[in-house]
């Protein structure tokens, strides 16, 4: 036992010589390769070299990262680092920014995400996504959750979108509140309980991912709470990966935490790991809040 | 990274307050230290007066841990202090209930040291022979704030690596004071004390070794407690 | 109390003072637009209210086949030539036998319309078997006559009375009146009749049908175009110099004069296409050319103000480009596209010059049937009756302009009613 730990000692990684950047260019300029593990053992989706260009403006540089089975991972950073792009990439949701182009390797269980013969509707379906801002659709409650099943035919009749409607609320922690009132509109509930309409509409069609983009900068820490809770339940059936601006967040609710840097993948460890002992200079910096 | 960058936060009151529980820890790492080379020599030169004087002052070392104690939780509750921060503040509390502990131990000393000057011990010789031992851990206690105050990792190694000799010395001085005992047994309440003093100076150094753990802690990010130091010894020094 | 508060305490004053001032001229422009709108509608509606009424004056016809030149068994043919204006002139002759000269007889007979024989024969035609029969009829008085009455002016009176009738005709009417056959009446013939030379036989019906076919085609036409048109360019066409070129292009279009699109409608349409002349078609076509910038900008507007968050939760789920389209981003916009629609629908309506070129200003007396027959539209109408010389077509004008206005309000009124219609469906 005491040599496996010593071993582990023996491994103390020296951190790469970075003092505080004086410029964020310098910073940048110094980045040359992620630091952590981002790969896992048993990946669900697979991403390597992956670069995003906006025009001529480069947004993602060199990112392999990997998202693992039953996992949240969190995706931090400071503002316009790229980490919502990287998200949006991964279900092809950057496909109707006419500028926008990706280069490397995406996949989902090996099937390129970007190849010729992968069709984004059909992604789109298997990873679903959860947006910053609750957008219920101006339909009721119902509705709202029974739209995917219905535009990809999962249900043969009425009885079974109803119980997909159903399962879906309740998984979302949602149906006691609105069982009463499924024909309301989606858009008089509470931003909390929009939000969690929005989590159920997306997990009614069975996604494999969900992906959350900053899903709680809207809402109360109460209704954050209970978004938290559910994206703990949600990770014993689905992978998850969640962009936030709350490093707090990214700490309770993830199990891997993945830092961005001006579009370059900084650090990935594991989230005890990044927040305790961050092994690169950026990654410590921004967590304990003495970015300059 | 062998620097805490303190001062480096976007919030300069957070500085500010990481800067004073700092300050606060050392001004408490000297204290105690002064304590300890207070309570030994008036153990040694049998300095009643000292000795009074060292037991009525670990007051003021209970006093101070409280406030660093509160000082840390408040900045846990209020700043929610991650990575190199969190490690300072963990770092923090169990440094300061170690030199709380060598607090006690030097007022232990100080109480001893009276209680000597009482039963007329004219036993100088013997209490000669803690002057070695108190030296030794009084540079340990003093290196190993050093240590901490420069996060200087080799040093928190090497001191560690002396806490193998305090214990030899101990062992050499225990076996001495057992021969004393055989010798002359109407002598054993004071030999008893004398032998509760060099307990309290060797838990010093253990205590001192604690602190230079704790400070690869902060620096490395490693708990290296309860590890061989063989082990830790090949790699961290050089 | 330091500078600060002072300072701030100094210029409030001057700020609410300004804010009073800015107040008041808010009141004031709306009371002033509230002023000319209640002074033009009353202008309007005083002076063609009379023309919803008529005088009528009551005759006894007897239908003498000889009188009316035909056989016992008349055919079709010889109902329609047959001399019905005989038959009244005769009926005048019985109403007062002391009238004996040629002239005085020819200013008797002025008095009555000659919408009278029409009448009669409509009469007839319905039923030939009152030919034989004395019939007691009302028919429509001249326009002179109908003047006369509503302006409630003394017969008895003749020289209290500036008209252009005689002393004589004066007194006839003053007769007919005292014995209650002289009547004032709703005007039924303004809304059945089409166009004419006679005022009190013009009616509105005819250019309001034109107006409806003419409306009916811009709005099949563009509507579909434009929305279309709207949700191509919004959600679907890349955006490079080519889009852009065609946005400015419509942009352009909107601002471009009616009158140019009447010239393309005659050359395009009616010279190339021989499309028919005066027809609700042509009208439509042109006016739709016209109307479809404005719905295309409002109908971007109202797609742009879709929240993008909307369509991106729709393609989230995996919602085509159509779909996402066609089920939130359309129902969202379409109150927005229903106003604009129905901004442009109420220019269109209100539009003459482009309808002047295409053949649109003709007379005309019947009423059309379908959307190729030769028609007029309101605004044209009103223009030409504007042009006319007779007294009463004064109130016809502003008659027209009533029921113009009506049918606008109709519109607005249906396009309120779609667009809650649209909204309670969030």
């Amino acid at each position: 036992m005491n040599t496996t730990v010593a071993d582990d000692i023996l491994h103390i990684p020296r951190k790469q010589t970075l003092t505080v950047p004086d410029t964020a260019q310098e910073a940048f300029d110094k980045l040359t390769h992620t630091v952590g593990t981002p790969t896992v053992a048993d990946p669900k989706m697979q991403t390597s070299d992956v670069n995003v260009f906006y025009g001529e403006k480069q947004a993602i540089f060199d990112v392999n990262l990997d998202i693992g089975h039953k996992e949240v991972i969190a995706m931090i950073g400071p503002s316009g680092c790229g980490k919502s792009t990287f998200l949006r990439c991964l279900n092809r949701m950057n496909d109707t920014i006419p500028t926008c182009r990706v280069t490397g390797n995406m996949s989902l269980d090996g099937e390129d995400l970007y190849g010729a013969d992968l069709d984004p509707v059909l992604l789109r379906a298997r990873v679903g996504m959860v947006f910053q801002k609750p957008n219920p659709f101006a339909k009721s409650i119902y509705d709202n959750v029974a739209y995917g099943p219905r535009i990809h035919g999962l249900s043969s009749n009425r009885a079974e979108l109803d119980d997909i409607v159903v399962d879906s609320l309740k998984k979302a922690g949602l149906y006691d509140e609105v069982k009463d009132r499924l024909d309301a509109p989606g858009t008089s509930l509470s931003g909390g309980q929009q939000q969690r309409l929005c989590i159920a509409r997306s997990i009614a069609v069975s996604p494999e991912v969900i992906l959350m983009d900053e899903p709680c900068s809207a809402l109360d820490p109460i209704a954050t709470a209970r978004i938290e809770e559910l994206i703990d339940e949600l990770r014993q059936n689905y992978a998850i990966a969640i962009v936030t601006h709350s490093m707090q967040q990214a700490a309770r609710v993830s199990q891997r935490t993945a830092y961005f840097h001006l579009g370059k993948l900084v650090e990935v460890n594991s989230t005890n790991a990044v927040f305790t002992n961050p092994q690169h200079e950026l990654t410590e910096n921004y967590i304990t809040g003495r970015f300059g | 990274m062998d620097k805490l960058h303190l001062d480096q936060h976007i919030s300069h009151q957070f500085n500010k307050e990481l800067e004073d529980i700092r300050n606060k820890v050392l001004t408490m790492g000297g204290l105690v230290e002064q304590q300890v080379t207070n309570g030994l020599t008036a153990l040694l030169e049998a300095d009643n007066d000292l000795a009074t004087e060292v037991v009525q002052r670990d007051v003021e070392v209970n006093k101070l841990e409280v406030e660093i104690d509160e000082h840390c939780t408040q900045v846990l509750a209020r700043r929610q202090p991650a990575a190199s921060d969190l490690r300072l503040i963990v770092t923090v509390i169990k440094v300061i209930t170690d030199l709380e502990r060598i607090g006690d131990e030097a007022e232990k000393l100080g109480r001893f040291s009276r209680d000597l000057i009482e039963l007329k011990d004219d036993l100088p010789s013997y209490r000669k022979e803690l002057r070695h031992l108190g030296e030794l851990v009084k540079s340990m206690l003093r290196d190993s704030l050093d240590a901490f105050a420069r996060l200087d990792v080799d040093a928190a190694l090497a001191i560690a690596q002396r806490d193998e000799d305090v214990n030899r010395e101990y062992e050499t001085l225990e076996r001495l004071l057992s021969t004393h005992l055989v010798e002359d047994p109407r002598q054993v309440s004071k030999l008893f004390k004398i032998t509760w003093c060099a307990r309290a100076l060797e838990r010093v150094g253990d205590h001192s070794v604690n602190i230079c753990e704790y400070v690869v802690y902060l620096v490395k990010g490693r708990d290296i407690r309860h590890i061989s130091f063989d082990q830790i010894r090949s790699e961290f020094i050089k | 109390m330091n500078t600060t508060t002072d300072k701030v305490r100094a210029s409030l004053k001057k700020r609410y003072a300004a804010e009073k001032r800015f107040r008041f001229y808010g009141v004031f422009a709306i009371a002033a637009s509230i002023g000319f709108l209640f002074i033009l509608l009353v202008s309007i509606v005083s002076k063609g209210w009379p023309a919803f009424t008529q005088t009528f004056v009551k005759l006894d016809v007897e239908l003498s086949s000889q009188t009316l030149g035909i056989t016992d068994a008349p055919t079709a043919s010889e109902l329609r030539s047959a001399n019905y204006g005989g038959v009244v002139k005769q009926s005048m002759r019985n109403r007062f036998p002391d009238v004996s000269s040629r002239g005085d007889k020819k200013a008797l007979y002025q008095l009555i319309s000659t919408g009278a024989e029409y009448e009669l024969y409509d009469r007839v035609a319905a039923d030939p078997g009152l030919i034989g029969s004395t019939l007691s009829l009302w028919v429509p008085a001249d326009d002179e006559l109908g003047a006369l009455i509503k302006s409630k002016a003394d017969l008895s009176d003749p020289d209290s009375i500036s008209t252009r009738m005689s002393d004589k005709q004066i007194g006839w009417a003053n007769r007919l009146q005292s014995t209650g056959e002289l009547e004032l009446r709703f005007n039924s013939t303004f809304f059945k009749n089409g166009d004419s030379r006679e005022p009190e036989l013009a009616g509105i019906r005819a250019a309001l049908m034109g107006s409806a076919f003419t409306l009916l085609i811009t709005f099949t036409l563009s509507f579909p175009i434009a929305v279309a048109a709207a949700i191509y360019l919004e959600e679907f066409a890349p955006q490079n110099r080519w889009t852009d070129l065609v946005e400015v292009n419509i942009n352009n279009l909107a601002a471009v004069p009616s009158i140019v699109f009447g010239l393309l409608g005659l050359a395009v349409f009616i010279n190339f296409f021989h499309l028919p002349r005066s027809a609700p078609v042509v009208g439509g076509i042109v006016l739709s050319l016209m109307t479809l910038p404005t719905i295309i900008i409002s109908s971007r507007a109202a797609l742009k103000a879709v929240p993008p968050s909307i369509r991106e939760a729709a393609r989230g789920l995996g919602a085509s480009p159509l779909q996402v389209v066609t089920h939130h981003v359309l129902p969202l916009a379409m109150p927005g596209i229903l106003t604009g629609t129905i901004i442009g629908l109420a220019q269109a309506l209100g539009e003459t010059a482009p309808l002047l070129m295409i053949g649109m200003v003709a007379f005309i007396v019947d009423i059309p049937e379908s959307v190729t027959d030769a028609a007029t539209v309101l605004p044209v109408q009103v223009f030409l009756w504007a042009d006319s010389p007779e007294r009463a077509f004064v109130e016809k004008t502003s008659a027209a302009i009533m029921v113009l206005l009506g049918f606008l309000i109709l519109m607005n009124a249906l396009a309120v009613f779609l667009r809650k219609r649209f909204e309670r469906r969030w």
